[in-house]
């Protein structure tokens, strides 16, 4: 199936979703409430850890506003069109992927569409906020080349974030079971992602990059647009080079999805 | 040319061995042992263009399981399939368009939507054009009186509603090609002749292919001329329904209402009931018409009729057959 066509579909799908999603209506804003809730929590910590310590790992305020922001923005745009990968345990484990496979269109793409959370929506309009705040405030040189770095590397971090989910989700085929296994993937992003790396040490920044690429994220981007190379311990061209990452990571995660896709068993016999 | 070919179709299914005693989640994730389910063993089948088959079997069979291999789901163990020239699970989507696949147990609608916009999405999905697809919905409105609830989010249907709604969103996009898995499983006498009866006529109209697995023998008596039996994976009877009466329940039997009757030549006595005599005959050793003038000449008869077996009960005798 070609790009374009996938494309058309998605849409068409994603707005027979949003339709249905909007039977609940108070749902839907609870949920974009829920989101905005959930994420300004976590911000409040980080204000109260350098409220009283000032700064962390030599980032002061507006810098670790620039990281948080550039990550959520990036987890906000990822978990929009991804979120429904949560469920693919239920959808693999019932059955339901049967039904994607008996139409001429991408059974990933039905998936992805088969409802719209839109609680995605909360993370992804707090991080633009407080990117957009956190950049006016960060010394960054905002440079028409600076401005496009920064989208790639919104892009490419929704692709690093989505790729390990996607890679997560594809095993649920062979294992049925791995919702234990997305959690914690969750769980590093978003206790990891928004601190500086070098203050978990060299070991684990290590891990971070070249185990679990979370540095790809948002770390390696905002050290080079805050002009803090001199602290990474992998060359530079790395963090500029982070969008491409997102988009090999992906590449290969979705690999991986299509060579798993054919141990579906289905339900029952 | 066969429409659908299938040879030496073989599908397993491994599981970790279940663990026990102490430990024994853990053991089972950790263990290397597995064993094997072989559902489909080694099927092979063809139908024709046209054709109206049924393909039954008790449940754990392997119908399903072929069915899912039929429509490109699953990815068989071994074997070949072709469906109008393309692999199933090869060519899926090619082979999506040329299929309609309605379950009964589950639906293809968008729950949440009201039925005609599943129907225009899928519509969509399918590349119909916007004239045929207005044509088609007016056809299938009419003809399963869709109607009274187009409008009507699917969660909302009752069954028979769903199950007409899902005929039809199988059906927009004029496939050549139609599988039926249990179509009329949990439905009232009336729903279940409205889709018999729908089916029927495409079949007769447009030609359509049809599969249909059910364990109501009433849909296949009605719509199917052939039938394939599998039992544990394999084939165990591929032919025409009445055959497989003939072959299996050769006896018909005579219903004879009167107020005595001790027994006739050629006919064996196996029930009798409040003045009515079940007499049990083979109509190619005793011809029905000598039975006939044989009881009518000595005895009193008020009412007789002649009773063919249903193939409900010829099929629990091939069953029971083979344990």
């Amino acid at each position: 199936m070609s790009g374009v066509r996938a494309l058309r579909v998605y849409l068409l799908l994603a707005g027979a979703a949003f339709r249905a999603e909007f039977q609940y209506r108070g749902n839907l804003f609870i949920n974009i409430l829920g989101g905005l809730f959930y994420q300004g929590v976590g911000l409040a910590f980080i204000w109260a850890v350098l409220d009283r310590f000032g700064q962390v790992g030599g980032w002061g305020l507006s810098e670790i506003a620039f990281l948080y922001g550039l990550r959520l923005t990036a987890h906000g745009l990822w978990l929009l069109p991804g979120h429904q990968l949560v469920h693919i345990d239920e959808v693999v484990i019932e059955g339901e992927y049967d039904r994607y496979l008996i139409r001429p269109v991408s059974p990933l793409v039905q998936l992805l569409t088969r409802r719209l959370r839109l609680s995605a929506l909360g993370d992804l309009a707090g991080g633009a906020v407080l990117l957009a705040l956190a950049s006016a405030r960060a010394p960054v040189d905002w440079s028409p080349g600076a401005v496009g770095f920064l989208l790639l590397a919104v892009m490419g971090g929704a692709l690093v974030e989505g790729s390990l989910q996607l890679a997560a989700s594809a095993l649920a085929f062979r294992m049925k079971q791995v919702a234990p296994i997305k959690f914690a993937i969750d769980m590093i992003f978003s206790d990891f992602g928004n601190y500086p790396l070098k203050i978990f040490g060299t070991a684990a920044g290590f891990g971070l990059t070249f185990v679990f690429p979370l540095a790809f994220v948002a770390y390696l981007p905002a050290t080079v647009l805050l002009d803090r190379e001199d602290e990474l311990a992998v060359p530079v061209w790395l963090g500029w080079g982070a969008p491409v990452a997102g988009v090999l990571l992906m590449y290969a995660a979705y690999r991986f999805w299509e060579r798993q896709t054919r141990s579906y068993e289905s339900s029952g016999h | 040319m066969p429409v659908i070919e299938v040879a030496d179709l073989v599908k397993e299914f491994r599981r970790p061995k279940q663990q026990h005693g102490s430990f024994a989640a853990v053991r089972t994730l950790l263990t290397r042992e597995y064993t094997v389910k072989r559902a489909v063993d080694g099927v092979s089948f063809r139908i024709e263009p046209g054709e109206m088959v049924g393909y039954l079997g008790p449940n754990g069979a392997g119908k399903s399981t072929t069915i899912k291999m039929l429509t490109g789901i699953l990815v068989p163990t071994s074997g070949t399939v072709q469906v109008a020239g393309t692999t199933p699970w090869r060519d899926r989507a090619r082979n999506a368009r040329q299929i309609g696949v309605v379950f009964g147990q589950r639906s293809q609608l968008w729950w949440d939507l009201p039925l005609r916009e599943s129907l225009w999405l899928i519509g969509r999905l399918y590349d119909v054009p916007a004239d045929r697809f207005a044509q088609k919905q007016k056809q299938f409105a009419e003809l399963l009186d869709l109607g009274p609830f187009l409008d009507t989010p699917v969660r909302q249907l009752s069954l028979g509603q769903r199950m007409r709604g899902d005929l039809a969103a199988a059906m927009l996009y004029d496939p050549s090609i139609l599988y039926l898995d249990e179509p009329t499983v949990g439905l009232d006498v009336v729903a279940k002749e409205r889709i018999r009866t729908f089916v029927g006529r495409l079949n007769r109209e447009s030609g359509t292919t049809v599969v249909l697995t059910t364990h109501d023998l009433d849909d296949v008596e009605e719509l199917c001329d052939r039938i394939v039996l599998i039992d544990h994976g394999k084939v165990a009877y591929d032919g025409d329904v009445d055959e497989l009466k003939a072959r299996y329940a050769p006896h018909r039997e005579l219903v004879v209402q009167t107020d005595h009757l001790e027994g006739v030549e050629g006919a064996e006595v196996v029930r009798r009931e409040e003045g009515k005599v079940w007499l049990r005959f083979d109509p190619s050793v005793t011809p029905p018409a000598e039975l006939v003038a044989a009881v009518l000449a000595r005895h009193r008869v008020t009412d007789l009729s002649i009773v063919e077996p249903e193939l409900e009960s010829v099929i629990h005798r091939i069953y029971a057959d083979r344990r």
